[in-house]
């Protein structure tokens, strides 16, 4: 029964990381239409330049507060200057699509080798918040809890902001009909920058959390772009909500595989999408 | 107020519309009648900047608003309710209306606006709460124009509105159309329904293989042979 309830405590602390890089490439995917392979990119950056600010006495949260916007407006002049002019050239959306897969893979390919000619290969890490907490008969360390807090609290405030706020609602438009949304006088070109700043902020920040809790190193990015791209898929393209269930989902299936066979946690990940596109490709909250 | 000028619009190599020419005048209802595949829509969509024409040029109060971006456009007072409606169909009725009250000046009223709408569309205050997609054709007809209310606009450009619905409704939409002529709203329409639209309308233009064949005040045009017997099957 412990055991149950460690494997269940350790997964929803692994969930909340892979709901918030999954709602950010849900915004990436499914309203900029980027399906952002270098989406892990953007964690791995976060999570050095955490690293290299702790090393000069930088606490990581207040890292938090510096990687987020950083990270958002470089993600904003990324689409403004690249695949805003992919969008424009490209005959169809499909096309788009196409194109803007190949750069993103480009984009990967750059920001990985960067940072191994800065960082090297080897493994990172620093400890902070390590102490234990017991909550009943499951004990976890204070830096995990500080995780799932952080990225619980984002969530649901990206949530309220996409549904009371102008600029929330004009992302929701912009997602279901870009052209019409145009015609209501949505500034196209710039609200799709802004998801794609936003999805860029969600992964910096997951990146700074990550590596609160676990060792990095410059190709880590790969392993979580593909995990945020089965959630997306698993919770539905372009839904928040299905995104911030299914980062839970595959976070309690990581948790169980994990803890028979560490080794087989991406398998059961492909299997899970697998199935799914099978099953049910729309996802759980797909419609 | 609307000057459309020797308008030449291309879909890749394919020509849409040919050097077309026409003006709206504040106050009027003008509209524009046309077979299927004449090029109504695309001369819309050239007005409203989704699409830019290849040459030619479209004046609105004296500016050139041809290679403007859509939002832009809206701003200066032109508002577009497209063909086939194009909801937002996840979002709420009121939600809807709000994205209509998207430009800045129109925002900070979209209160007061909707109240005003209400009363020229009670069932959307029924309605406010339910998602879009739930709506009937008829309903959905009425958000979409609602919506192209919201921003205050000066000239309304309306593709096909009585498209798709029952008798009676199509007399509640041109009914409404009359109305918002009344509001001081000046309207530009594209019809199928021609016997009602020259009915309601100050003038029309006729619109054939992206060529404007003929136009004149709805009088004269209910006397032409052409226009009796090809679009009012008489
Ligand atoms: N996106 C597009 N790409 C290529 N050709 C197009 C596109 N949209 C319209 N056309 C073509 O341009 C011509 C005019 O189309 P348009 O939609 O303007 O006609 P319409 O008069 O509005 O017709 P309807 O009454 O059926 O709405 C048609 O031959 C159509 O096939
Ligand atoms: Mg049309």
């Amino acid at each position: 029964m412990e055991t149950v309830l460690d494997v269940v405590v350790a997964g929803l602390l692994l969930g909340g990381i892979f709901a918030l890089i999954s709602i950010g490439l849900s915004l990436q995917y499914g309203v900029a239409r980027v399906l952002n392979v270098a989406h892990g990119e953007f964690i791995m950056i976060g999570a050095f330049v955490t690293w290299v600010l702790f090393e000069a006495g930088v606490n990581p949260l207040i890292s938090l507060m510096i990687v987020g916007p950083g990270a958002f407006i470089i993600g904003f002049i990324l689409y403004q200057a690249m695949f805003n002019y992919i969008r424009i050239k490209a005959p169809s959306l499909d096309a788009f699509e196409g194109n803007s897969i190949l750069a993103a893979f480009g984009l990967l390919f750059v920001i990985q080798y960067i940072a191994l000619i800065i960082w090297g290969s080897n493994i990172h890490g620093y400890t902070y918040l390590a102490s234990p907490i017991h909550l009943g008969t499951v004990t976890v360390a204070t830096n995990r809890l500080v995780t799932l807090g952080f990225t619980v609290v984002i969530s649901v405030i990206f949530y309220i902001f996409l549904a009371l706020t102008r600029l929330g609602k004009a992302i929701r438009a912009a997602a279901q009909d870009p052209a019409t949304a145009g015609l209501m006088g949505v500034n196209i070109k710039r609200v799709l920058a802004i998801c794609f700043g936003f999805g860029a902020l969600m992964a910096g920040v997951a990146g700074v959390l990550l590596s609160m809790c676990y060792p990095i190193n410059a190709s880590m990015g790969l392993h979580y772009t593909i995990i945020a791209i089965v959630v997306v898929v698993l919770g539905g393209m372009g839904s928040i909500v299905g995104s911030f269930i299914g980062g839970f989902i595959l976070g309690i299936v990581g948790s169980i595989v994990t803890y028979f066979d560490p080794g087989l946690s991406m398998v059961a990940y492909y299997l899970i999408f697998i199935i799914l596109l099978l099953v049910r490709p729309k996802g759980i909250m797909g419609k | 107020m609307l000057e459309v000028n020797n308008l030449s619009t291309f879909y890749g190599n394919i020509q849409a519309l040919w050097e077309v020419c026409l003006t709206v005048e504040e106050g009027e209802i003008v509209a524009l009648i046309g077979a299927n595949g004449a090029g109504k829509s695309t001369l819309l969509h050239t007005i409203s900047g989704l699409i830019h024409p290849t040459s030619g040029s479209i004046t609105f109060l004296g500016q050139r608003i041809d290679g403007l971006s859509s939002h832009t456009i809206v701003e200066l007072g032109i508002s577009h309710i497209p063909e086939g409606r194009r909801l937002f169909t996840d979002m709420s009725v009121r939600e809807n209306m709000e994205m209509g009250a998207y430009p800045k000046r129109a925002w900070s009223q979209k209160d007061q606006t909707l109240e005003q709408i209400y009363q020229t569309f009670p069932i959307l205050k029924e309605r406010a709460g339910q998602l879009a997609r739930t709506l009937s054709g008829g309903e959905q007809q009425m958000v979409a124009m609602g919506r192209g209310l919201m921003s205050r606009p000066k000239l309304c450009i309306i593709d096909e509105p009585s498209n798709g619905l029952a008798p009676r409704l199509v007399l509640e939409v041109f009914q409404i159309i009359e109305s918002l002529r009344e509001q001081g709203i000046t309207i530009f329409l594209i019809e199928q329904n021609v016997r009602h639209t020259l009915e309601i309308a100050d003038r029309a233009y006729v619109l054939e293989n992206g060529r404007v064949t003929l136009d004149g005040t709805c009088k004269e045009l209910l006397k032409s042979d052409h226009v009796r017997k090809a679009y009012l099957g008489l």
